[in-house]
């Protein structure tokens, strides 16, 4: 017995109380793709609209006393969908084996909170604790080989649309399995092969590495772009969205997998869906744009000009907000001129707004003259190099994990994109492209980038 | 004749399909700026409580129109429903009250559940009684019954609704109405 709490409190005494602190906290990031699906579900339905000069769902409301409708700009529209979804009947297929059929949706969904736990939010936090130097790594599990787990973790969401279809008990959704793990498959093979020019520029499998590199020498997407482009290709045709969508065709397979499924079921595969397609733009960012770097400024300068960072961070915000309020009022503007019978109940809706925005743009133009004028933190030198106090590696943290939600957003928005613009490949094309032009384009890049860095002298 | 049509072969940056498709994300990222930047510039209307501009040449709902005195101006010749493809008007005549006019219309039922919105019925009048220039183009009832457009209906509008016809004008309560109604009374030699 006493062994056990010896051991037990050999575990806890070996790290400080912050440092616990730090590391439990950090397992919250793991719902940072959760938060994706919230934020692309929106994102998809109304650039969608956009694109094909709609306007993308908008009318669902909340009515609040006293004050109006809430349309959120549409965002209610999603909030009503997930709630009929959740509330909506579960319905099994006669003759479909009810374990795995059920179980089946859980697996890609799972995996969305399992893949984050290697992936790098910030970079290495290093401060000064009493008279302790704390360094707290910035990814929950600080892996060798977070490479690896990464794609073997995240690769395993195949078995979701295997076990769907064949439980199904369904042609089409079997069919559609076989496409889908085909597909995942074989572009995952492409994924690998684009990905090792860059580790071999790294020579380091730590995604943390990857980054340190990226930040100290150049971005993937300048050294390597060539493997970017057809490590995006990979990646969206990994995820099973269109143009590579052939796993759901109307007219063939109905919706390909999930055909048998409803309700919450065919809920949980589409936000694994969405979640994933987060956790790859995510995971493109970090390895080819930077992941958590700030661009063109190292994280020794950020730190050592911490006051500057925050007013310059404060101001991107304030902008954000000055061009959502300028967005707002020349909208009302043009509404309030036109016959629209609503209108009265939108223009006070966006009263709403203006408030909100013109207390964020005060907030964040405050913060940014504060942080300028008062933060100026003192450091201590430990083996040559500055080390901070807690305040300013937090700080740093933030200021990374905003840093690579940003660029992920982009992606996402990649994701959006070319969905809604490019046609839909048919089946042996994305085969053709995926095995002879993709595969063959990565191997080429591999053996002229190893020329290249064993002539230049590199790793 | 059948026409040929040459296509011209594509070039190798077309068959590159790269930057094909580069050409088009720019197209839609094009219209997604513009409906993300400029929201109020989206050619859509919120349809219900924003109403869409329709032509006066736009064929909807019918009216029938009227002499100054108010008697609608068909002579229940039919005409229309003779044109008519679709055989929704239904008409009965009676003898008109005015000397000078030998009939005049008793029913004049129109199924909008039937019509085809052609316009031929317009076409077809002799004496320019049925217009389609009503520009109602939304029709909501309860049951079938409700969407045949009686007479009563047909001749229900209002000549403040036509400003620029002066056809229109002429009907009671229109700006021309009691010019018309002199030169209406007036005995035909």
């Amino acid at each position: 017995m006493e062994f056990i709490t010896n051991a037990v409190m050999e575990v806890v005494n070996s790290k400080t109380w912050i440092e616990w602190l730090i590391t439990i906290a950090k397992f919250a990031l793991c719902f940072v793709p959760v938060c994706y699906i919230l934020l692309l579900i929106p994102m998809e339905r109304r650039g969608a609209g956009f694109m094909q000069d709609r306007q993308g769902p908008n009318r669902s409301y909340i009515k609040i006393p006293y004050f109006g409708k809430i349309r959120a700009l549409g965002y209610i529209q999603n909030m009503c969908d997930g709630t009929k979804l959740f509330f909506k009947e579960l319905h099994t297929p006669t003759g479909a084996n009810k374990i795995i059929y059920n179980l089946a949706p859980i697996i890609p969904f799972a995996l969305t909170f399992l893949v984050p736990c290697v992936m790098p939010w910030f970079g290495t936090m290093t401060f000064t604790f009493g008279d302790s130097v704390v360094s707290i790594p910035g990814s929950i599990i600080d892996s060798d080989v977070g490479v690896l787990l990464l794609f073997g973790i995240s690769s395993l969401s195949a078995y979701g649309a295997v076990l769907a279809g064949w439980a199904s008990k369904s042609k089409f959704a079997y069919l559609g399995s076989l496409r889908t793990t085909a597909m995942t498959v074989s572009y995952e093979v492409c994924q690998g092969l684009c990905l090792m020019g860059l580790l071999l520029l790294v020579g380091s499998f730590n995604l943390t590495d990857i980054v340190n590199w990226q930040e100290h020498h150049v971005w993937g997407i300048v050294a390597q772009p060539v493997a970017f482009i057809c490590f995006l290709i990979a990646t969206i045709a990994e995820t099973g969205r269109a143009p590579f969508d052939v796993a759901e065709g109307e007219p063939e397979l109905v919706a390909g997998y999930h055909t048998e499924y409803g309700a919450m079921q065919f809920g949980f595969f589409y936000m694994g869906e969405y979640a994933h397609i987060g956790i790859c733009s995510l995971l493109i960012s970090t390895l080819f744009l930077g992941g958590y770097a700030v661009p063109f400024v190292t994280t020794e300068t950020m730190q050592a000009n911490m006051g500057i960072t925050l007013t310059a961070l404060c101001g991107v915000l304030a902008f954000l907000a000055l061009a959502f309020l300028h967005m707002i009022y020349r909208y009302s503007r043009k509404l309030a001129a036109s016959k629209q019978s609503n209108k009265a109940v939108i223009l006070q809706e966006y009263k709403l707004y203006k408030l909100v925005a013109w207390v964020a743009t005060l907030v964040f133009v405050a913060g940014a003259i504060a942080s300028y004028m008062f933060v100026n933190p003192g450091s201590t030198i430990v083996n040559g190099a500055p080390v901070y106090g807690i305040g300013v590696a937090l700080g740093t943290a933030v200021i990374h994990l905003l840093v690579l939600l940003a660029k992920s957003v982009i992606f996402c928005w990649v994701w959006i994109w070319v969905r809604w613009t490019l046609p839909r490949f048919r089946y042996d094309h994305v085969m053709h492209l995926g095995w002879k032009i993709i595969l063959n384009i990565a191997l080429l890049n591999l053996v002229v980038t190893a020329i290249i860095a064993k002539l230049v002298g590199g790793n | 004749m059948a026409r040929v049509i040459k296509q011209k072969p594509m070039n190798w940056v077309e068959r590159l399909y790269v930057f094909e498709c580069l050409r088009g994300l720019m197209t839609t990222l094009k219209h997604a700026a513009r409906g993300l930047f400029r929201y109020e510039e989206l050619p859509t209307i919120s349809y219900p409580e924003g109403q869409p501009e329709i032509r006066n040449t736009y064929r909807a709902k019918h009216r029938l129109m009227l002499r100054p005195d108010g008697t609608p101006r068909c002579v229940a010749c039919g005409m229309c429903a003779a044109a008519c493809p679709a055989h929704c008007i239904f008409i009965e005549g009676t003898q008109s009250e005015d000397g000078r006019i030998e009939k005049r219309v008793m029913r004049f039922d129109i199924d909008h559940l039937t019509c085809v919105f052609c316009g031929l019925c317009v076409e077809a009048c002799p004496v320019d009684a049925l217009r389609m220039d009503t520009k109602k183009i939304s029709f909501e009832h309860r049951t079938r019954d409700e969407f045949v457009a009686h007479l009563s209906d047909l001749i229900d509008w209002n000549p403040a609704d036509y400003p620029d016809d002066a056809q229109s004008q002429v009907a009671p309560g229109g700006t021309k109405n009691k010019q018309a109604l002199e030169t209406w009374g007036l005995e035909v030699k």
